[in-house]
């Protein structure tokens, strides 16, 4: 199925070698604006090593990546950020010894002028917009802006995550199992926002290994084996029974078979 | 070229080329003071003594822990040694001077593995504190044995020249690479060593036990520091409270020149022997050619630096490790 | 404990040091029946304690951003040389500034080295601590010592650092104080601390929100080069005197007065008034062991004792503080 709109984000032959072992090759995949793409794959598959490409952790060994029809040559999170590339990652993206107002903003801090000159946080903002994330996802009623990170649950953390990932959308949203540690309840929400920000045209980009829960959510599927591209389908071309399949065949079926 | 890259993904490869570059130049350059028996009798004899320490220095840095305290340590045993001996007698103030180090070594691991603290700190302040306990016990002046003590067999199996006239500590050094290369690469420890310096988490859900392993790896090198400490004052008339200051820098130095990376639980026990070869050729030529003193302190300072970086360097152009 | 409490306690790391510096004030003057805390010696405790802070709150920044910075009592030593040694030839206030820019600079090298290469901290002070010592004592050979000239000690610029006082109190009290608000306004209340909080909370998060780590470490390094300079530049120009002993043994007690004052070894965790209260309790310490004519090897000895205790009763109380905030979270 030919796509005639341009690609926002283009990833052509990707390969990522980390010291002798290969987590990447060879992986060609395009994402579009306003689409929810799944990426599947088993334990180990390279849906992380993927996605950190995309939020400027790591640079491709060999490849190119456009961005909006723009060659990427420098990675850093600073730069994927600055392109409305907002990543919730699964073991990164607080910090445990600060609070969470001050876990909020890191990176780009809002400040106040003392005097119109002297910079200085601008704590009731930070307090502010934290509070209106940690109420509405759901957060413990005992748990304040004010306190450190490492006081919250792993699930509370994640929420916290999604909804600062949310607040600040740009153009893309990169959740990377985003549904782990969450109530059913809670799980509803996020998917139910996943789909809310596609719909306001943004790129979202789902990562996980519940095939049947990204098989409703997603307009395309992405599956990655060992490293390797073996799938890349709209939705309504595969069922989710097949796709499952395929993944615990180890994708074998899939590449022997597409032209 | 495969060869070469197998032998630049060795960690003393920096340093054995190193050696043979100053040794070549030196001989080139300095022939008459630099190959004649005197000078490579003091050579053998600082190396070796320096020498085990640097190679205890390096078991603890391939396991990504550090001991600054092992000159405080080399003093104080020195000092103990020499103090117990007219109570127990040569051979029992020997081991008890041993047993001391090992304690303190035991005492760093216990700190270090149950209380969570950095090694950095732990022997930082065991660097201050023993110091300051070899102070507080000599009131100032320390006292080396008395010429019959050190006439002793027992005294002399350390301090003597026995074999080809070089210094016994030399042979005691060479006895000490041997069986730790051995232990390093043919033995259990060893591996298990190695494991955890390579990836502690695997290391560990392999059944390898992190705790034992430390623990001896600091023990090991508190009691080098001390054996050494005992060496160097086995046969030497005079002593100084300041015994083994700095030696603590310098056997880092020696261990990091020689191929170990604070950070990347990498080493090699040939290159803590040759890094320390290298810096006692170093001072030992500097000397001879008059240089002042404080040439030979900035070039360790700036060697240590440049072997970091250089070995850093080629380890990750070699394993091919990236930026994250 | 009530919930109040613990927040208080985990949040503000300087409390411990401030009941250890409390109790001291009281055991020392006890002790001492008052000598201790005699303006006369006061003066002399509170001067000492100002530069030890200075260099304190230099490694306190590094120690901030999960670092090490041994070489702070050799950047000490070098920068004092350099002042005392051109001083004579092309005047204080240009010599000040020389120095300043050399310890900048040697700050600098310390960083790039560390932040960009990636080496370890304690490999690349430990050898930048060799190569200035090793300069210092060069420098000190001959002759063996500088000293300032009657010029300089007139120059209004070199009285304004260690040679005057105020009110009675050595200069150097108000540097420190000037330095402990603006580093206590720069690491809370600023976007630069946030980020180097963050960094030695967790890079990994920090780098994900897109901190860059490496400026951030390099900038810490340099901070703390430029503050020991300055320390050393103190300490100069109130004895007018400098050899090449100058600085050794400082780093310990500029670690161990941070550690005293509340900052995490391991990052993430730290407070500029504890690290000078921490200072004040190493100063008053010494000043103890003067009095009662307790040989200063003691000292040494303590301080050792000191860091490692105080390390350990640190992560106890930490550990124990968080158990406890979380328990308070779950209990509502």
């Amino acid at each position: 199925m030919a796509e005639t709109r341009n690609a926002l984000i283009e990833m052509k032959n990707i390969n990522l070698d980390f010291g002798t072992v290969n987590a990447l090759s060879d992986v060609s995949v395009n994402f579009y604006q306003g689409e929810l793409v799944g990426l599947v794959g088993d334990n180990g598959a390279g849906k992380t090593t993927l996605i950190r490409i995309l939020s400027g952790m790591y640079a491709p060994t060999s490849g190119e990546v456009y961005f909006d029809g723009q060659r990427i040559t420098r990675f850093h999170p600073k730069l994927a950020i600055d392109l409305g590339i907002e990543t919730i990652q699964q073991t990164v993206g607080l910090c445990d010894n600060l609070s969470i107002a001050r876990n909020y903003y890191l990176g780009r801090e809002p400040v106040k002028r003392w005097l119109g000159i002297i910079p200085v946080l601008d704590f009731a903002k930070m307090r502010e917009s934290s509070n209106k994330v940690i109420r509405n996802f759901g957060l413990r009623d005992t748990v304040n802006v004010d306190d450190e990170v490492a006081l919250l649950s792993g699930g509370e953390g994640q929420s916290f995550k999604i909804g600062r990932a949310v607040d600040f959308r740009n153009r893309v949203i990169i959740m990377d199992e985003p549904t782990n540690h969450l109530s059913v309840r809670e799980r509803a929400h996020v998917n139910e926002l996943a789909l809310q920000l596609r719909d306001q045209g943004l790129l979202v980009i789902y990562i996980t290994h519940d095939i049947f829960q990204v098989h409703r959510l997603a307009d395309r599927i992405v599956i990655l084996e060992n490293g390797r591209k073996v799938v890349d389908i709209l939705k309504a071309e595969m069922s989710a029974e097949a796709l499952e399949q395929i993944i615990r065949d180890g994708g074998r079926e899939a590449s022997e078979g597409t032209a | 070229m495969p060869a070469v890259r197998r032998f630049f993904k060795r960690p003393e490869a920096t340093i054995i080329i190193g050696s043979a570059l100053i040794f070549l130049i030196f001989t080139i350059v300095d022939t008459e003071n630099w190959f004649n028996f005197f000078t490579i009798r003091n050579i053998t004899r600082i190396t070796a003594i320096l020498g085990l320490v640097a190679i205890g220095e390096t078991l603890l840095i391939l396991v990504r822990e550090i001991d600054l305290s092992v000159g405080s340590v080399y003093g104080l045993v020195a000092i103990a040694f020499i103090s117990f001996e007219p109570a127990l007698g040569v051979q029992f103030s020997f081991v008890a001077a041993l047993l001391m180090a090992a304690a303190i070594g035991l005492l760093n691991a216990v700190l270090v593995l149950r209380g969570k603290l950095s090694s950095m700190i732990v022997t930082l302040g065991g660097l201050f504190f023993y110091r300051g306990v070899i102070y507080v016990t000599t009131g100032s002046t320390a006292r080396s044995f008395p010429a019959e003590t050190t006439n002793q067999w027992f005294v002399q199996l350390f301090g003597g020249n026995w074999l080809l006239g070089l210094e016994n500590g030399f042979w005691w050094f060479l006895f000490a690479i041997l069986i730790f290369t051995y232990i390093l690469f043919s033995n259990p420890y060893g591996n298990h060593l190695l494991a955890i310096g390579g990836n502690i988490e695997s290391a560990a859900s392999r059944g390898v036990s992190v705790r034992s392993v430390k623990t001896i790896a600091f023990v090991l090198c508190s009691i080098l520091a001390g054996f050494a400490g005992i060496i160097s004052v086995a046969d030497e008339p005079r002593l100084s409270v300041t015994i083994g200051q700095d030696v603590e820098l310098e056997a880092i130095a020696a261990a990091v020149i020689g191929g170990a990376l604070l950070t990347g639980g990498r080493g090699s026990i040939i290159g803590a022997a040759l890094g320390t070869f290298f810096l006692t050729a170093v001072r030992s030529e500097l000397i001879t050619l008059g240089a002042p003193p404080t040439w030979y302190i900035s070039f360790v300072g700036f060697m240590l630096v440049f072997a970091a970086v250089v070995n850093a360097f080629i380890q990750r152009r070699v394993t091919g490790t990236r930026t994250l | 404990m009530p919930r109040q409490w613990i927040g208080i306690l985990r949040k503000r790391t300087e409390v411990g040091a401030a009941v250890v510096t409390i109790l001291l004030v009281i055991g020392f003057t006890a002790t001492t029946e008052g000598v201790w805390l005699s303006n006369a010696n006061m003066r002399e405790v509170l001067r000492v304690t100002s530069i030890l802070a200075m260099m304190a709150f230099g490694e306190a920044l590094v120690i901030t951003t999960g670092q090490i910075d041994v070489s702070v009592g050799s950047i000490f030593g070098v920068v004092g040389i350099l002042f005392l040694a051109l001083g004579p030839q092309i005047g204080a206030p240009l010599a000040i500034l020389i120095a300043l820019v050399a310890a900048i600079a040697i700050g600098a090298v310390n960083g790039f080295i560390v932040a960009y290469f990636r080496i370890s901290p304690l490999v690349v002070t430990l050898g930048t601590l060799f190569v200035f010592r090793g300069l210092a004592i060069g420098a000190t050979q001959n002759p063996p010592y500088y000293a300032a000239d009657n010029t300089m000690r007139a120059n209004p610029i070199y009285q304004i650092f260690g040679s005057s006082d105020v009110f009675g109190y050595n200069n150097a009290l108000v540097w420190a104080i000037v330095t402990l608000l603006f580093l206590h306004y720069v690491l809370f209340w600023t976007p630069i601390g946030n980020r180097l909080l963050a960094v030695g909370g967790n890079a990994e998060s920090a780098r994900s929100r897109g901190v860059s780590i490496m400026y951030t470490k390099w900038g810490a390094y340099v901070a703390c080069g430029f503050f020991a300079g300055l320390a050393g530049i103190l300490e100069t120009s109130d004895l007018g005197y400098v050899d090449g002993s100058f600085g050794r043994q400082r780093e310990l007690q500029a670690i161990a007065a941070a550690v005293l004052g509340g900052c995490a070894l391991a990052g993430g965790r730290s407070s500029i008034v504890g690290t000078f209260l921490g200072a004040f309790i190493l100063s008053g310490i010494q000043s103890y062991l003067v009095i009662n004519s307790i040989p200063p090897q003691w000292f040494i000895l303590l301080l050792g004792l000191i860091v490692v205790l105080v390390s350990l009763g640190n992560r106890v109380l930490t550990h124990l503080l968080t158990r406890l905030a979380r328990a308070e979270k779950t209990k509502d």
